[in-house]
């Protein structure tokens, strides 16, 4: 006597401040489906899901769970519900086992699980429990194992099993896509379309079309906190998509302009380098970026990327090998010498604000950030052109404020990247390294990028690009280089791959590091000259 | 079946308050704070209507010597005044000093040492700037050691600064309580060991207006008040300051010598800390064991209330100077209440204040009651 929806919500409206990030939003999610949630950032899709998950109250409106309508005031009110939220960034205690994590949250009413002595002592059984849970659902993991020990999707299972374990019969999973590789994703899927077997239902968060197409029954489409409607993936396609998603048309080619080659600009030989905890992060890496040429740089989450790109910037200290910009050795310069010379570098970290502005200030103050000490004669600060240049950066790159004099940490996160890369682009670079220069971008703002950075190859700047979506690195960079475990396994031609065997070599699968019978990343035409042995 | 209720109240963020609203929420914590502290005096037999008169008056009604009270409460507000901004300079840093009781007495044994010492043989201007000189430099090495340490070995600036308080006190209760030959800082009449007074040429100037003199350490405070606003907004030091307190990871990524910078910023305030301390026992015109009248604590509170704005730090140390001084007054008409009330009452102030700055950021919703939930519907 089911009803025909798992869930039900009605006229959902949420604000914060004079924000509004849900207005009058009706959504259906029906027993045994996979609805996809699709929106751009910022248009309320995780605040909506936060309000399943009892993570916030609706100011106004009506949720049904199974027909009955309910008031969720606590995530605990939403376990009893039955609902289980897997969010983007994990709750997971990082010193505990992976059954402690579960047991942490397990209480005497999930059906005695825990009941009597085990609700203040740990038992030993809670191991053997919890990976027969793991086992009935088809997962291997070790119950035993530290979570800090895990790799980002093993800890992304975990949080699975957490919520099946609580017996959740409709699982939220925000954006499970953005931290795996095309493989995990693979699985995941899998994973996901025996849970909907199984009769859960599952709302997926996403702002990634072909997932969203490949994966979804119904898609549910919010746009800057309204609902726009819910169609059937199988009547829809991405053009139509991103259309209800972005109110208009847009053109989602890459432009990636060829350009005759130049000189190795900057040139890297046998980097090694180590992480904070003073394990080897950056193994013996080669690679090298010619002026006007954009080399991408392709791998999981951690698996070097910051370590690299501190080093180059002077940031962190080298192990052995060697860095030149233009034939000239930057090892041991100083990142204030290193801007000098015109790299320039950005890294956007997973909380958008931790490298390369500072929240606090204003917009106009963080324009000045890398050059504020150009005028050596004079003790002031010179804000005058500090302001001329960040009403550049607004206007030339649509930067959505009130104002210059906003602090940055006000804006919202696509206009955060945006102040950061105008600037980086305002100091004019020969090198610039981009780390994750889209993260979390929608659309529209994602493509702006793309093509401002095409630009800049067109002038001869020479490109490090280190981003997580391989179609975006197949279609903009020329070459890839992939790196695993902080070694790399290969530069190939983006026209010459595919996303299948980048994933490979990501995994550590395939190495083509000497494939061809030579080492990838060394220029023929090199600056350094070659020591024979 | 899920019959949960509504809770009872619930917490919403507001939006962006006018900022003369944002005043009157201030002032409305203030009078709420005095409302409980009346409630204090009546219970103990005080009008709290004339007590507070005397008190915010600073006892110049009806008073022939209205300017003795101004000259008292400026020797009160001129070391807070200038300890607050000092201190709100390495807070601006995120570098939590709170050594300023200790540096105020480093720096006013300094000036002390110089003005016994060489207090014969020079005149007083020399002499006064040679005071004041060594009063920056020795607090500022006492506080610049904690900076240096905390760069080089990460040591916790918090626990530091604050230890050193106390060395620094019980060093001036030993020089104050040792009498020996070699301890020249005890006058050699007295039996009892009692600090000397300074020499006449290391007393503060002042500069008469009528019968009221005015002591010149005020002006420089004021001045001090000035430059240090100066100094945060416009100087690229200061915008050093302002960037290693947002994102000490920023700063280095822009090339920023981090280290440098907290070691140069800690010294500036214990320096100008010290320099509180100079200027106050020039103008007491001899050391004291309680010579702090405990600025350093209570600049990191001014600091704070203030939101660590240059001018504000000037309106709050006024208000706290004008409620400790004017205990001090009102507590000689009525023998039950002495200068301890001042801090309860200023106790009582900060915490409503800071219910005030809730209250500024978030508003309550209260649960409607069914009746009103059904009006709506309808």
């Amino acid at each position: 006597m089911a009803a025909e929806y798992a869930i039900e919500l009605r006229n959902i409206n949420k604000s914060f401040g004079s924000v509004a990030a849900n207005k009058n939003i009706n959504l259906t999610v029906k027993q045994g489906e996979i609805l996809a949630l699709l929106g751009e950032n910022g248009s309320g899709k995780t605040t909506l899901m936060n309000m399943l998950s009892g993570i916030y109250k609706p100011d106004s409106g009506q949720i049904f769970v199974d027909g009955k309508e309910v008031v969720i005031n606590s995530p605990e009110d939403s376990k009893k519900l039955g609902i289980g939220m897997v969010h983007q960034h994990f709750k997971l205690v990082e010193i505990f086992s992976a059954a402690d994590n579960i047991w942490l949250g397990a209480e005497p009413g999930d059906g005695g699980k825990k009941a009597g002595l085990s609700r203040v002592l740990l038992k030993k059984e809670r191991y053997d429990e919890i990976a027969r849970t793991a086992e009935q659902f088809g997962f291997h993991i070790d119950p035993k194992k530290p979570v800090q020990a895990m790799s980002v999707s093993e800890k992304q299972t975990l949080e699975i099993i957490k919520v099946l374990y609580y017996g959740a019969k409709i699982v939220i999973l925000d954006e499970p896509t953005a931290v795996l590789t095309v493989q995990e994703i693979e699985k995941l899927f899998d994973i996901l379309r025996k849970m909907k077997a199984q009769g859960r239902s599952i709302i997926i968060i996403s702002h990634k079309l072909n997932e969203v197409l490949e994966i979804s029954d119904r898609v549910a489409i919010l746009r800057k906190g309204e609902y726009i409607g819910t169609v059937e993936t199988a009547e829809t396609d991405q053009e139509a998509l991103t259309e209800l998603m972005m109110g208009k048309k847009a053109d989602l080619n890459i432009r990636r302009t060829k350009i005759e080659k130049k000189n190795p600009l900057l040139e890297i030989r046998d980097l090694t380098v180590k992480n904070d905890e003073g394990a080897i992060a950056i193994d013996h890496v080669n690679f090298y970026v010619r002026g006007g040429e954009m080399l991408g740089v392709a791998g999981i989450a951690g698996c070097g990327q910051k370590e690299l790109c501190e080093a180059i910037a002077g940031l962190r200290k080298i192990e052995s090998g060697m860095m030149n910009h233009n034939g000239e050795s930057i090892v041991g310069l100083s990142p204030q010498k290193i801007i000098e010379m015109g790299i320039s570098m950005s890294f956007i970290p997973e909380d958008r604000l931790g490298m390369g502005l500072a929240p606090s200030l204003s917009i106009t103050d963080n324009m000045i950030l890398k050059k504020y000490k150009n005028n050596r004669l004079s003790p002031l600060v010179d804000r005058k052109t500090a302001r001329r240049d960040a009403q550049e950066v607004i206007d030339e790159l649509e930067v959505v404020t009130p104002s210059a004099e906003i602090p940055v940490r006000r804006l919202s996160g696509g206009n955060v990247q945006k102040v950061l890369l105008g600037r980086e682009i305002k100091s004019e670079p020969n090198v610039l390294i981009t780390a994750y220069p889209v993260r979390g971008l929608d659309i529209n703002s994602s493509y702006t990028i793309y093509r401002i950075l095409d630009d800049l190859k067109q002038k001869g700047v020479g490109i490090l690009f280190v981003g997580e979506d391989l179609d975006v690195l197949l279609a903009l960079c020329d070459k890839i280089m992939v790196l695993c475990h902080g070694k790399v396994m290969g530069v190939v031609h983006a026209s010459k791959t595919t996303k299948e065997q980048l994933g490979l070599m990501m995994t550590g699968v395939l190495d083509l590091s000497e494939a061809n019978g030579k080492t990838a990343g060394i220029a023929k035409d090199s600056n350094i000259k070659e020591v024979q042995p | 079946m899920n019959k949960a209720k509504d809770p009872f109240v619930r917490v919403v963020k507001r939006d962006k308050m006018h900022p003369l609203l944002m005043v009157a929420f201030y002032c409305i914590a203030i009078l709420a704070a005095l409302l409980v502290g009346a409630v204090l005096l009546i219970s103990l037999g005080v009008n709290p209507l004339v007590l507070y008169k005397d008190m915010f008056t600073i006892g110049m009604i009806g008073s022939r010597f209205a300017y003795k009270s101004i000259e008292g409460l400026l020797t009160v507000f001129t070391p807070l005044l200038i300890t607050s901004l000092a201190l709100s300079l390495a807070f601006k840093m995120r570098f939590w000093n709170i050594g300023g009781e200790g540096q105020f007495i480093m720096g006013a044994l300094a000036a002390a040492t110089v003005a016994l010492r060489l207090g014969g043989r020079m005149p007083s201007l020399p002499l006064l700037l040679l005071m004041f000189l060594a009063a920056m430099l020795c607090a500022g090495v006492y506080g610049g050691v904690v900076a240096l340490l905390n760069v080089r070995f990460r040591t916790n600036e918090t626990l530091m600064t604050l230890m050193l308080n106390y060395v620094a006190l019980y060093l001036l209760h030993f020089v104050g309580e040792t009498q020996a030959p070699w301890n020249f800082y005890l006058s050699s009449e007295s039996v009892r060991p009692v600090f000397q007074k300074l020499p006449k040429a290391a007393f503060m100037p002042t500069i008469p207006i009528g019968k009221f003199s005015l002591n010149i350490s005020f002006l420089f405070a004021v001045a001090i008040c000035v430059g240090i606003y100066f100094y945060i907004k416009k100087t690229k030091q200061g915008y050093e300051i302002s960037v290693v307190g947002d994102s000490v990871s920023t700063a280095r990524y822009a090339g920023m010598r981090v280290n440098r910078i907290i070691v140069r910023t800690m010294f500036l305030s214990a320096a100008l800390v010290g320099l509180a301390g100079g200027f106050y026992v020039s103008g007491a015109q001899a050391l004291s064991t309680s010579i702090t009248n405990n600025v350093g604590w209570t600049g990191v509170i001014v600091a704070w209330l203030s939101k660590l704005n240059t001018f504000a730090i000037f309106g709050v140390s006024l208000l706290i100077s004008i409620m400790q001084y004017g205990c001090q007054v009102a507590s000689t008409q009525f023998p039950i209440i002495d200068s301890n009330f001042a801090d309860l009452l200023q106790g009582v102030i900060l915490f409503f204040v800071l219910a005030a700055d809730f209250f500024i950021r978030f508003k309550l919703v209260f649960r409607k009651s069914a009746k009103q939930q059904k009006g709506e519907e309808a």
